[in-house]
């Protein structure tokens, strides 16, 4: 359209004034020729978003260097080592022993026993080590942090304050005695308006919905603590869910920085003056729980399970393929074709 | 196409045989244009020259060998014992076992020779299994250090020692370890400064004496002092009957 504007100009220009040859062009805006070489590639990389890896501190006379890093697989593996064939020998030139959880809480009294360590009821820590890849080979799952209630419990230092929300004075009672600091129901939404009571200091709060419309005014106090089925603090069986907050175990697993398909975790399973198979339920009940948040994928999720002892440093090597599954069952599986990335849950 | 192979060898020179030597550098070749047929017994066309243009399939010497299989027919060290296979690397197999006469080549009449049964009697003068004088060499340099408590009276047990053999990295059962002849009770300060030594029994047959030092544990201020490579440093016999065995021990000079 232009091209023509632009002739019909010289045209007239030229029937009117035969000897001046005077050319007029119009900016029209649209170009018809192609872009100069290399604005189209510029446009295009400029919108190429570039992913921002989080680099550490670099001390300033190392800056501007390539760092050449050796990443050392974490994951374990001792499929070259050799099986052992005499009685006594030196575990490192052998394959790991592999202990029942029993066993490996039996050795662990051992130690510290009277005579010995002289802290027959110290912790037993589980060491879990995960594979943390997704779906796809390149994307791994982020930390995420879990709350699970193991069915013996035992005394940890820690102490948790829970709030219960609940319309009913038996509800309120129960909630009391199932471990709540506080319990009640209109009369404390009145005491955090005016003050009284500090949303602050309380690490959970839980709430039943038939109270749900009278928690809205202060919704905008609770912010991140409001109760909500996805984070699991609302819930009409509201007893289980005190419980689970008062007595139950969290932990964080953590992704490794260095190797990101490398996660573990140390979570407390018992204590050595319990027996060894209540801490042995404890363990399978604490990898069953785990087990919800695994991605849909073939391959390992839970790689190793080791159970440790403070002040002693051994670790005594489990099998945790006896409490669950090594690989997903097939229909799980098949169920989610769709999902992109694994979503890591919170409770 | 036809795919015929054919192999190239060397240079058709009628030499004396002290100077031919055996060379492997097989290559294998394709024809590019097929050669003419003929029928059989009848005359043999001539070859053109086309037909001397080959295609390289592959050359055998640049290709990796691999491992091969040999028996073992005698008891080794630190390797295993009569009828073992083992899968090695060329060389090493020739250079280590077979030259020396360790082992033979793992033909099915060889397996058969030296085929192994579960219970077999043990050879004369040697250990009951591969890797028995590696296990006692490691418990012959080890200094066991058996931590007990500071404030609970014990005497010392064969569990004691069996839990402090695997916080070492020993898998040592109750069964094989024996203890001195002198009840070690405690705590006593006296123990600081002596060792002993107690005997371990492997497969129920060899015996290994290793070095033991009680270290008493006290959880926080109470703790010893920090001795740096204790392992290094002789101590007093506590037991006057084991001064002597004792005196043979190794100790690394610094």
């Amino acid at each position: 359209m232009a091209g023509t504007i632009f002739r019909l100009l010289l045209t007239n220009t030229t029937s009117a004034h035969k000897n001046i040859t005077t050319i007029r062009s119009i900016n029209t805006g649209t170009v018809f020729y192609a872009a100069r070489k290399g604005t189209r590639a510029k446009a295009r990389a400029k919108k190429i978003q570039v992913e921002v890896t989080k680099v550490g501190f670099i001390p300033h006379n190392q800056r501007g260097r390539k760092v050449v890093k050796t990443v050392v697989n974490k994951h374990f593996s001792d499929e070259h080592k050799a099986i052992p064939i005499d009685d006594v020998y030196p575990m490192k030139y052998y394959k790991w022993v592999v202990y029942t959880a029993e066993d490996a809480v039996k050795a662990h009294q051992e130690t510290h026993h009277p005579t010995m360590f002289n802290a027959p009821d110290a912790f037993i820590f589980a060491k879990i080590e995960f594979n943390m890849t997704g779906i796809k080979q390149t994307r791994f799952m982020d930390s995420f942090t879990r709350l699970s209630l193991l069915p013996h419990p035992f005394p940890r230092e820690e102490e948790r304050t829970i709030l219960a929300f609940c319309k009913g004075a038996e509800l309120i009672k129960e909630l009391q005695d199932a471990g709540a600091t506080v319990a009640g129901g209109t009369d404390i939404i009145k005491k955090i308006q005016d003050g009284q009571i500090k949303l602050f200091e309380y690490d959970y709060v839980v709430a039943h919905p038939n109270i749900l419309t009278d928690l809205v005014p202060i919704r905008g106090l609770m912010k991140k603590r409001f109760p909500n089925v996805r984070s699991g603090t609302l819930d009409p069986n509201l007893k289980e869910l005190v419980k689970k907050f008062a007595g139950g175990i969290q932990y964080k697993v953590i992704k490794d920085e260095a190797q990101p398909s490398f996660g573990s975790v140390e979570v407390p399973v018992g204590r050595l003056n319990m027996e060894p198979k209540q801490v042995a339920e404890n363990i399978g009940k604490l990898l069953k729980d785990v087990q919800a948040v695994r991605p849909k994928r073939d391959g390992l999720f839970v790689t190793r399970c080791l159970l440790v002892s403070p002040p002693s440093t051994e670790q005594l090597m489990i099998d945790p393929f006896v409490f669950v599954d090594r690989t997903l069952s097939k229909e799980v599986q098949d169920d989610s074709d769709d999902e992109d990335e694994p979503v890591a849950a919170t409770a | 196409m036809f795919g015929l192979r054919a192999s190239v060898m060397k240079s058709a020179i009628i030499v004396p045989t002290m100077f031919s030597q055996q060379t492997r550098n097989t290559f294998i070749l394709r024809r590019r244009w097929p050669p003419p047929l003929h029928k059989k017994g009848g005359k043999v066309p001539k070859m053109k020259g086309r037909h001397f243009v080959y295609d390289l399939v592959e050359d055998t010497s640049v290709k990796k060998k691999p491992d091969i299989r040999i028996v073992l027919n005698q008891f080794v060290e630190g390797v295993g014992t009569t009828g073992d296979v083992l899968t090695l690397h060329l060389n090493k197999a020739y250079e280590n076992f077979i030259l020396p006469g360790l082992a033979v080549y793992a033909n099915p009449e060889n397996l058969e020779k030296y085929k192994t049964y579960e219970k077999r009697p043990l050879e004369e003068n040697t250990h009951s299994s591969p890797f028995v004088k590696r296990t006692m060499d490691c418990l012959h340099r080890l200094v066991l250090r058996v931590t007990m408590s500071n404030s609970e009276p014990w005497t010392l047990q064969p569990w004691h020692l069996k839990a402090s053999f695997r916080k070492s990295g020993f898998v040592v059962p109750e069964s094989a370890i024996e203890m001195p002849p002198v009840q070690i009770k405690g705590p006593d300060p006296n123990l600081l400064d002596k060792e002993f030594y107690v005997t371990v029994t492997i497969n129920k047959k060899e015996k290994v004496h290793v070095r033991c030092r009680i270290y008493h544990w006290a959880a926080g201020q109470e703790q010893l002092p920090f001795e740096e490579s204790y392992w290094k440093k002789p101590k007093q016999p506590l037991i006057p009957e084991q001064a002597e065995v004792l005196q043979k021990f190794p100790y690394q000079n610094e």
